[in-house]
């Protein structure tokens, strides 16, 4: 069950530059268990210390906010595809 | 032989570095690193060939130690950046604070939620501490508008004093293993107890390596209520504390400057509130030459009026040169330089983003 994962142009020196990550998980927690096993400086830019998704960064399965869903336990179908994105917020 | 005068300038939007000969005549500009990251600390630690730190505090994907081993001509990312145990509930929100430890590549680094870390390694791995990061006070501590964070790591042989907005000043005299509050005479306007254990709004703190047991305070001022809890002086290692505030427009301020050559001598930024800027529009620093005992205004050079900037509470600095020049950095990005201890200003860059944090080193 292949997982595609976009990976934003800012986090991608995490990742060894790749724009697309790939893997093969049943949940968004579990995808981004691999993705802490695997790319840990990845994972910090994504999560906090605690777990959470960081506060300005959100994570789409296919076109739906996850938080909309059921955040890290929303389930994943092979083919499903994780956006990493930042939020639009600053200054 | 040290050959130039740097400045680290953290800002709203990364880190500049500017370079001039001793003469301080002009400064070259370089950056922004880590461009469009806020930085609120920064460290010039010149204990061997120098090297730069910065926090990079990234609001979207978390926060970064950031180094340069070229005076700021690049900068690196260390292999990790502080970060709390995975159990222990709080996630790193700020880095507010870096200090030079004993060994070459020791560090400390305050953070928010106001806790201390320490590095062995030059900031690629860290150590959270737990005397004081998991003090029995920590999870009463409560934020401040600038965050909860600990903004002030001043060593002293065995003695360390801490200083956390708000939480207020904590002392250990065994190395940085434990640590109690040490609060006496530092008051407290947003409380009903005017001078309690802890939890009080210490803006920062420093010191002189020629007067050990002398600190200077700027707290949090500005009670029409509970006047003169602003501008306090310790004599005792930090165990009590008195207020200096006579003769200031103002006992509001964020930093607060020791001159290098003379313990005596120190400078505060009086502010007004509840605007937090310069009482009429027109900016000045303050110097005492007495310890405390009296203030001079210090605003040749400065805008008469119209200008309403705030001073951070670590964007003020003063370089080590025999004659020495303070710096001071505003909110409205401006970056201004007081020759001869602060008589005569001229302003140094007058458009960079808001500035959180000023350090300067003769290196």
């Amino acid at each position: 069950m292949t997982i595609t994962i976009h990976v934003p142009a800012a986090l991608r020196a995490g990742c060894g530059g790749a724009a697309e990550l790939f893997v093969s998980a049943p949940s968004v927690r579990a995808a981004l268990e691999q993705i802490e096993r695997n790319h840990p400086s990845l994972y910090r830019g994504v999560c906090d210390e605690t777990g959470r998704v960081r506060r300005h960064v959100n994570l789409f399965v296919n076109r739906s906010d996850v938080r909309d869903r059921e955040g890290l336990d929303t389930v994943l179908v092979a083919g499903d595809v994780i956006t990493i994105l930042p939020a639009v917020s600053g200054g | 032989m040290p050959e130039r005068v740097l400045l680290c300038i953290g800002t709203k939007k990364g880190l500049f570095v500017a370079e001039a000969p001793k003469a301080r005549r002009s400064f070259a500009l370089r950056g922004p690193f880590g461009s469009g990251v806020a930085v609120y600390a920064a460290l010039i630690d010149r204990r061997r060939t120098p090297r730069l730190y910065a926090s990079s505090c990234n609001a979207f994907f978390g926060m970064k130690v950031l180094f340069s081993i070229d005076l700021g001509k690049k900068f690196k990312e260390t292999k990790s950046a502080p970060a709390f145990p995975k159990d222990d509930g709080r996630a790193l929100a700020n880095i507010w604070s870096l200090e030079p430890g004993d060994d070459t590549k020791d560090l400390w680094c305050g953070v928010e939620p106001a806790s201390l870390f320490r590095s062995s390694d030059g900031g690629d791995s860290w150590e959270m501490v737990p005397g004081i990061s998991n003090h029995e006070h920590a999870r009463k501590w409560h934020p401040g508008n600038g965050g909860l964070c600990m903004h002030t790591i001043l060593r002293d042989g065995s003695r360390v004093h801490l200083g956390i907005s708000t939480g207020g000043h904590y002392l250990s005299e065994d190395g940085g293993r434990t640590f109690k509050a040490s609060n006496r005479g530092v008051g407290a306007g947003f409380v009903p107890d005017p001078f309690p254990e802890f939890g009080q709004c210490v803006h920062k703190i420093s010191g002189h390596p020629d007067a050990p047991g002398r600190l200077y305070m700027q707290n949090h001022g500005g009670w029409p209520d509970r006047p003169g809890i602003g501008v306090l002086r310790s004599d005792d290692h930090g165990h009590t504390w008195r207020s200096i505030s006579k003769g200031l427009p103002s006992d509001f301020g964020f930093p607060i400057v020791v001159h290098p050559h003379d313990p005596d001598t120190v400078y505060v930024v009086p502010l007004e509130t509840p605007m937090r800027t310069c009482p009429g529009g027109a900016p000045a620093v303050w110097r005492s030459e007495d310890g405390g005992g009296s203030w001079k205004r210090l605003a040749r050079g400065l805008p008469k009026k119209e200008s309403f900037f705030t001073v951070q509470r670590d964007a003020m600095d003063i370089d080590e040169l025999p004659t020495p020049a303070l710096y001071f950095g505003t909110t409205t990005g401006q970056l201004w330089m007081g020759r001869d201890g602060g008589e005569e200003w001229n302003c140094l860059f007058d458009s960079l983003p808001p500035i959180h944090c000023v350090k300067v080193a003769v290196v």
